[in-house]
C-alpha cells in the first residue's frame, strides 16, 4: 500500500480550519458580549432614580424596560406620579406588543442563542406589578374603570400557572377589581368572593362604596432571582423578606391598619414551571451531549492518529470531535436571571371614610401589631373636597 | 472523493459560512431590527404590525363609524321636528384593557358632525364652566353681548348617548384570547327610556413567543 505524503499534510489543515472556526465563534461572543459592556458603563451617582433615567437612555435596548421598571417603582415611592406614569405606560406598551414577532426572544431559544439576550417583559409576578402600580396611578387620576382594567389585566398575567391552583390568586387584584365595580355603582360580589377565597395572610373586608380615602401601601424586598444546574439552566427565586409585619395609619386620634394580602415571594415561588424551562433543559442536554461526544472523538481521534493506518481516519475523528467541542461551547442554556429586584414583598390595602376637611396621616410600619414602637413613619396630607374623586395614597417603607 | 478531502472540504465550507455571519451579526447580535423601521403613514382602520388582543385603533374605528350610522335611523332622530340635542355621558371601561375612553364617543359625534350636518346638535357640556363665566361677564357688562344675556340660553339635553365596553378574556397554554363587546345607547332624560341601542363585537386571539411564557 503507498502513502501518500500530503494527506497528514491534509488532515492538520482541516483540523486548523475547525479551530480557525472555533477562535471566531469565541471572538464573535466576545464581540456581542463587550459591546454589552461598552453600553453598560454610564456614571452611576448612587440616587436610584438619577441613575435609573440615566439607565432608561443608555442601557442595551434588551434591558430598557427592567430598568423602566426599576425606575417607575422608585418614582411612585417619592411621590414623582406623572413620571412613574410615563415611564409605566411605555413598559405597558412593551408587554402588550409580546404578541407581535420578536427576534430576539426567537433567537434566545435558539442554541446558540442567551435567554438573557431577550428584550426583557419580566415573569408573570414582575409584569402584575407594573400592572398594579399603573392602575393606582389611574385611580389617583379619577379613573376608577382604567384602574380596575390595569388590576384585571395583573390578573390575567398571573393566568396559565403550571400550578394551576395558584393560578390568578392575588387577592388585592380581585378586591381591588370588585371594590372598583362597587364604587361604580355595580355589583362586585364575585370578585370579592374570589379575594376571599384566595386569602392566606388576612381576609379582606366587605366592601364600603362611600370608603374615599385610599390607602395602598408596600413594605419589605420582594424576591430576587437565581439560577442553578449544571449550566445554570434552572431558574430559581430567592424570597425576599420584610421586617415591618403591620402598619398602622394615624389619623387624628383615630388608628386604622392596612392589613396585607399579598406575597409577591408567594407568587413568584407558587407558578411552577415556564414553557421557557423546558427549552432551556433541552439546551442542556444538547450542550452536555456535544461535550461528551467532543470528548470521545478527541481522544479516541488522537489515539488513532498515532497509527499510520490509521492516521486518517484518527484525524477526521478528531476533527469531528473539536468540531462537537466548540458547537458544545458555544450551546448557551444559562436561564435568564434579570430581575425587577427594589419590588416589595407585601401589598397592603385600606379604604377610609372621611368627611370633607384636611387630614395628616401618620403611617407607621411596625415589626409587629402589638409593637408600641414604629421602624419607619411615613407622612401623608390630604383634602378631602371632592365627591366624584377618591384621595388615594401610596406609601412604601422603602425609598430606593 | 476520498474521505480526508471530503473532510477538508467540509471545515472550510463550514468557515465560509461562519465568518460573514460573525461579521454580520457580530454587532447586532440579540437586537432585534437594529436598524429600526421608518416611519409609516396609515390609515386609521388597518391594523399595524404592532398588535395586542386589545382595544387599538382599527377597532374604534369600525365600531364608531357602525354606531354613527346607526343613530341616523333612529325614528326619533331622523323624524325629529327641529335638531334634537345630545350630550355625551362617559363611556364605562369594564374590560381589562385601560384606554381613553373618550375618544369612542368623540368619534362618533365627530362623524355625525361631519356626515349628517344639522340631523343632530351635540352640548358641550365639559365647557360649562367657561360658557357660565362668559356670560356672568356678559351679564356684568363686562363684555359685550348680541343678545339679552340675562335670558336663559343654554339648551336641555333631548337625549345622553353613552356607551360601555365589556370584555371577556380566556388564557391558556395555547395562548390569549379577548372578547370585547361594544354598546352604546341614546337615552331620553325626561323618561330614561333607551330610544336607541347598538353594540358590536370583536374577538381576538394570540399566543405569546415560548420565550415569555
Amino acid at each position: 500500500m503507498s502513502t501518500d505524503p500530503n494527506k497528514p499534510r491534509a488532515a492538520w489543515t482541516t483540523i486548523a480550519s475547525i479551530a480557525l472556526t472555533g477562535l471566531l465563534l469565541w471572538l464573535g461572543s466576545g464581540c456581542a458580549s463587550s459591546s454589552s459592556a461598552r453600553q453598560t458603563s454610564w456614571p452611576r451617582t448612587g440616587d436610584p432614580l438619577v441613575d435609573g433615567r440615566t439607565a432608561i437612555s443608555n442601557a442595551p435596548p434588551k434591558d430598557k424596560v427592567l430598568w423602566q421598571c426599576r425606575t417607575a417603582a422608585v418614582a411612585i415611592r417619592r411621590g414623582q406620579v406623572p413620571e412613574a406614569k410615563a415611564i409605566l405606560d411605555d413598559v405597558l406598551l412593551s408587554i402588550e406588543s409580546r404578541f407581535t414577532g420578536d427576534r430576539s426572544a426567537r433567537k434566545s431559544r435558539s442554541y446558540f442563542g442567551d435567554e438573557s439576550k431577550k428584550r426583557f417583559i419580566g415573569e408573570p409576578y414582575e409584569r402584575v406589578m407594573a400592572y398594579f402600580y399603573r392602575g393606582i396611578i389611574y385611580w389617583m387620576d379619577g379613573e376608577p374603570d382604567n384602574a380596575r382594567a390595569c388590576f384585571r389585566n395583573a390578573q390575567v398575567q398571573d393566568a396559565d400557572s403550571e400550578k394551576k391552583e395558584y393560578a390568578s390568586d392575588y387577592v388585592l387584584l380581585d378586591y381591588l377589581d370588585g371594590f372598583a365595580t362597587a364604587k361604580l355603582a355595580g355589583d362586585g360580589s364575585d370578585a370579592l368572593k374570589r379575594a376571599t377565597n384566595s386569602a392566606k395572610l388576612s381576609v379582606p373586608p366587605p366592601y364600603n362604596p362611600k370608603a374615599n380615602v385610599l390607602f395602598f401601601v408596600e413594605m419589605g424586598h420582594g424576591p430576587t432571582k437565581f439560577a442553578t444546574g449544571e449550566y445554570a439552566e434552572e431558574l430559581r427565586f430567592k424570597p425576599g423578606f420584610s421586617e415591618t409585619k403591620a402598619v398602622r395609619i394615624r389619623i387624628g386620634n383615630q388608628l386604622y391598619t392596612a392589613e396585607a394580602y399579598d406575597d409577591l415571594s408567594f407568587q413568584a415561588t407558587s407558578r411552577g414551571g415556564r414553557v421557557m424551562d423546558h427549552i432551556l433543559a433541552n439546551k442542556a442536554v444538547f450542550k452536555s451531549t456535544t461535550d461528551v461526544a467532543g470528548n470521545v472523538g478527541l481522544i479516541s481521534g488522537l489515539v488513532l492518529a498515532q497509527n499510520r493506518s490509521t492516521q486518517e481516519v484518527g484525524l477526521g475523528l478528531a476533527a469531528a470531535g473539536l468540531l462537537s467541542k466548540i458547537v458544545s461551547a458555544a450551546t448557551t442554556p444559562e436561564a435568564d436571571t434579570r430581575a425587577w429586584d427594589n419590588l416589595p414583598q407585601y401589598l397592603s390595602f385600606a379604604a377610609l371614610q372621611l368627611p370633607p376637611g384636611q387630614y395628616t396621616a401618620q403611617i407607621e410600619f411596625a415589626d409587629s401589631p402589638t409593637s408600641p414602637i414604629a421602624r419607619t413613619v411615613r407622612q401623608a396630607t390630604f383634602t378631602v373636597n371632592d365627591p366624584r374623586k377618591d384621595i388615594v395614597v401610596f406609601v412604601s417603607d422603602q425609598l430606593q | 472523493m476520498n474521505s480526508t478531502l471530503l473532510t477538508q472540504k467540509l471545515a472550510q465550507t463550514a468557515s465560509a459560512l461562519i465568518i460573514p455571519l460573525l461579521i454580520t451579526g457580530c454587532a447586532s447580535s440579540g437586537v432585534s431590527t437594529p436598524k429600526g423601521r421608518t416611519v409609516q403613514e396609515m390609515k386609521a382602520d388597518e391594523r399595524g404590525f404592532v398588535a395586542g388582543t386589545g382595544v387599538e385603533s382599527q377597532d374604534l374605528v369600525a365600531v364608531t363609524d357602525k354606531m354613527a350610522r346607526s343613530i341616523l335611523s333612529v325614528p326619533e332622530i331622523a323624524n325629529a321636528k327641529g335638531v334634537p340635542r345630545i350630550v355625551l355621558e362617559p363611556v364605562v371601561n369594564d374590560t381589562r384593557f385601560a384606554f381613553n375612553k373618550d375618544i369612542f364617543l368623540t368619534r362618533i359625534r365627530t362623524q355625525l358632525n361631519s356626515k349628517a350636518t344639522g340631523k343632530v346638535r351635540f352640548l358641550a357640556r365639559e365647557n360649562m364652566a367657561a360658557l357660565e363665566k362668559e356670560r356672568a361677564l356678559k351679564q356684568s357688562g363686562q363684555v359685550t353681548s348680541n343678545s339679552d344675556p340675562n335670558v336663559v340660553e343654554f339648551k336641555g339635553a333631548d337625549f345622553f348617548l353613552t356607551g360601555k365596553l365589556q370584555g371577556m378574556t380566556t388564557k391558556t397554554s395555547k395562548g390569549t384570547s379577548d372578547y370585547v363587546l361594544y354598546s352604546f345607547q341614546l337615552i331620553d332624560p325626561r323618561t330614561s327610556d333607551i330610544v336607541w341601542e347598538d353594540s358590536a363585537e370583536i374577538k381576538k386571539q394570540g399566543l405569546e413567543d415560548a420565550a415569555y411564557r
